[in-house]
């Protein structure tokens, strides 16, 4: 039975904020001078519209019309060098007040790691006309860099902006009949009614049900690109190998694949249209379940975002907590993947996984201790921690501190020198330098060929420059070097934990400014002051400037970065979300081009998916 | 579905429930399948430490025409409702479904417009287990009560007991 129900959406909309401070605003100008910007303003002269810094990000407003011309100088220029593009996103700007400017605008970040420099471009969209209606369009810059692809597909699945030149222009995320583009801002939120009453003749109920539209899951039409000469099989949404609902349509030469078209939004979520409209605070809950593997990271990085905008100073043990909390969590994250990755490869592998959750559970243990969650945590929250560790924690951490290095060892000798082991991994899905540079790929994928960048040691956070330990690198940009580069930096993450926990320095767990984090329960009962503080944070929230930043953190798979645009209020205006996933998961049809249809799978556990944060 | 319908109650039929039942509630196979956060906590079920294999259900198949239960553990999006809908009827009867955790209960926290609320409104559910995600000994707990469910099944049409479990019904594993 097709489930063709057309969408019914909420008819009202929650508040925007309980108190609007004044009117929303755009972002203010950017100030200041780098010698980066110099150079750019120097070549383009009056085509960039401003230049200079905002919260510590350099950053380019262009014409449009030099967008390309732009990221060609930043790429091929000696002194600049920014050899990849990290993210595009956008903003509906229709909220605020305009003034004849642009609706619609694109962001992109550029990184140099040869350099180690960021920088946030930004231009406006053109309007065009399509039919009898206007769409937003500019120029695609897919021949520059190859990474782009993705994250143009998503703005315009989401966002609906047209970039011109756009090689494979489809929806990635949203089912390919979807009638909106759900993050402008006239697009509903969606859902459903929360019947409160108990009588089922109520009109609350007519909601019920009716959010399932005719999704057409399986899209009958093939790939572009793919011909019917060849045999095309189909990969998932359920298939016991893709990690979760991944859907790959792959093209196969006899037993060789001859390209693979990723199919994505089976688990899309909602998360940057939910984040909209939720105050800053309460969004620390969502980034849980985005990569559900390591939801601390997820924590810390969108709190080191808001908490960089708000220019919040984080007491020493938060921050010692904090970097505790997210090596365990990459220790976590690595475990489970060596665990699904070796049952994946070998079919039958069930040992390691046993083993390996083993260990991950004691982990999940000390979560457990610290914040009584395991895996959707929340323990890092704006301003700090939840709440202090517990007594026996440290003694618990040091157990396991010392169990650790032994196990990681056990695993290795369980494979890695195994002949089976071998001949499925090494010299399979290879990645050079210069294209994993181009696809914009981050973490293990871009450390396993040999491209030496970590952000917790060039773009510090948390406290990271007082830590020593190093960045393994491999120059075989193949499966195995990556499986190897993973085990060492588990090894490293112990490192990094031996000195946090030797020198976790006594303290407040969380900053004591009252109008951002919440007071300590025990406070309530004895002052005034404290009751308000947590009345007004917990109705209102807090409100952040106007503005917009930047910010990426070393997640276990990559750099996860949160956009947030901010006009003034007590919620985010925009919200993005750079996945690490996503971005990884474009290299999966490079990885596995000419090779046997096996190694997909091998390919898939060595990229390290988790399809909450590709979908979102 | 066969010539079990036609036979009237009595001695034999109801010896022969109490055998199948036995079978199949110590016999539950899961399908292999998981969608978000709650999979995790599945998975975690099924390894050493929970050790679902006390319920005989470690064989996780990952064809659904092998699998008796479906555990949706996760948010259900528009795009995969008909993919669940579909390997839903690619499974064979006797089947049953645990809607684990809130999201595949009732939505959880993803009212908006891409997130189905609650997987019983395409497929029929048995036992709904409540958390973000659920601990895996809620799981097992619902297991138990799936068991209870089971155990009064009976293989004649039209003979289904209709009355709620009791909790006493509810033995948790080995009592
Ligand atoms: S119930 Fe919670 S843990 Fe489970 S899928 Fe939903 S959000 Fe994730």
């Amino acid at each position: 039975m097709p489930l063709d129900v057309a969408p019914v959406f909420r008819s009202y909309e929650t508040q925007r904020t309980l108190n609007p401070p004044g009117i929303p605003a755009l972002a203010p100008p950017p100030e200041g001078e780098t010698e980066d910007l110099q150079r750019i303003a120097g070549r383009f002269g009056d085509d960039i519209l401003a230049a200079g810094l905002h919260h510590g990000n350099q950053v380019v407003y262009a014409r449009p019309g030099q967008l390309k011309a732009l990221a060609t100088f930043l790429r091929d220029d000696p002194q600049l060098q920014y050899e990849t593009l990290i993210d595009v996103t956008s903003v509906d700007r229709s909220e605020l007040p305009l003034d004849g400017e642009a609706r619609f605008q694109t962001i992109y970040q550029f990184r140099s790691y040869s350099r180690n420099q960021h920088l946030t471009v930004v231009t406006d969209c053109l309007s065009g006309t399509e039919g009898n209606g206007t769409i937003p369009h500019v120029d695609s810059l897919t021949s520059i860099y190859r990474g782009a692809e993705w994250p143009e597909r998503e703005v315009f699945d989401l966002m609906g902006i047209r970039f011109d030149g756009h090689p494979d222009p489809r929806r990635i995320l949203m089912p390919k009949n979807w009638p909106n583009h759900p993050l402008q801002k006239q697009a509903p939120l969606g859902g459903e009614e929360v019947p409160f009453t108990f009588t089922w003749d109520d009109p609350e109920f007519e909601t019920l049900g009716t959010q399932i539209l005719a999704a057409e899951s399986a899209a009958p039409d093939l790939p572009p690109g793919m011909s019917r000469q060849n045999m095309v099989i189909n990969m998932g949404p359920h298939h016991p190998s893709t990690h979760g609902v991944l859907r790959l349509v792959v093209e196969l030469d006899g037993e060789r694949v001859v390209s693979i078209d990723p199919d994505l939004g089976f688990l899309h979520s909602g998360f940057e249209k939910t984040g909209e409209n939720k105050r800053y605070k309460d969004f620390v809950y969502y980034t849980d379940r985005m990569d559900y593997l390591s939801s601390m990271s997820n924590n810390l990085g969108y709190c080191l975002t808001v908490e960089s905008m708000l220019g919040l100073e984080i007491p020493e043990r938060a921050q010692v907590i904090r970097v505790i909390m997210a090596e365990l969590q990459r220790i976590a994250s690595h475990l489970f993947w060596l665990a699904t990755h070796v049952l994946d490869v070998s079919g039958t592998g069930m040992s390691l996984l046993m083993y390996a959750t083993r260990e991950r559970e004691r982990i999940l243990d000390l979560f457990e201790m610290a914040c009584g969650a395991r895996l959707t945590v929340s323990y890092i929250r704006i301003g700090g921690v939840w709440q202090d560790l517990p007594d026996a924690f440290v003694t618990e951490l040091k157990d396991f501190l010392r169990l650790i290095p032994q196990k990681i060892s056990e695993y290795e000798a369980m494979v890695t020198e195994a002949p089976l082991w071998q001949e499925r991994l090494k010299g399979v899905g290879h990645v050079s330098a210069e294209d994993a540079l181009a696809m914009g790929l981050t973490g293990p994928m871009l450390r396993g060929s040999g491209v030496d960048w970590d952000l917790r040691r060039d773009r510090p956070y948390s406290g990271y420059e007082g830590y020593t330990f190093e960045v393994p690198t491999r120059d075989s940009g193949d499966c195995y070097g990556r499986f190897t580069l993973r085990l060492e930096e588990m090894r490293q993450s112990v490192r990094i934990l031996e000195q946090a926990v030797d020198n976790l320095p006594t303290g407040l767990y969380k900053s004591n400014n009252r109008k951002v984090a919440l007071p300590p329960r025990a406070e309530l009962d004895v002052s005034m002051e404290a009751l308000i503080h947590h009345f007004k944070l917990m109705t209102e929230g807090f409100h952040v400037e106007p503005g917009f930043f930047y910010h990426g953190i070393e997640s276990s798979k990559g750099e996860l970065g949160f956009f947030i645009y901010s006009d003034g209020s007590a919620k985010p205006y925009r919200l993005h979300v750079h996945g690490p996933s996503f971005n990884n998961l474009y290299a999966i049809d490079h990885l596995s081009r000419g090779e046997m249809l096996s190694d997909v799978v091998t390919n898939i556990g060595s990229i390290d998916i988790v399809l909450g944060e590709v979908d979102r | 579905m066969g010539i079990e319908e036609k036979v009237p109650e009595g001695i034999l039929t109801t010896s022969l429930d109490s055998v199948i039942n036995w079978g199949r509630a110590n016999s539950t196979w899961p399908l292999l399948f998981g969608l978000a956060c709650c999979a995790m906590e599945m998975i975690a079920t099924g390894t050493a430490r929970h050790d679902i294999a006390r319920y005989g259900s470690e064989l996780f198949r990952a064809s659904p025409r092998q699998a008796d239960l479906m555990i949706v553990s996760g948010r259900v999006s528009n795009k995969m409702a008909p993919v669940i809908k579909r390997i839903y009827d690619q499974m064979l009867a006797p089947k049953w479904v645990i809607a684990m955790g809130i999201c595949a209960s009732a939505g959880g926290p993803f009212n908006n417009y891409a997130i189905i609320q609650g997987v019983d409104k395409i497929i029929p559910v048995d036992v709904y287990v409540p958390g973000c995600p659920p601990r895996p000994e809620s799981l097992l707990y619902a297991m138990d009560m799936l068991r209870a469910k089971q155990r009064r099944e009976t293989i004649g049409a039209g003979r289904k007991v209709e009355e709620p479990l009791a909790v006493e019904e509810i033995t948790p594993l080995g009592v």
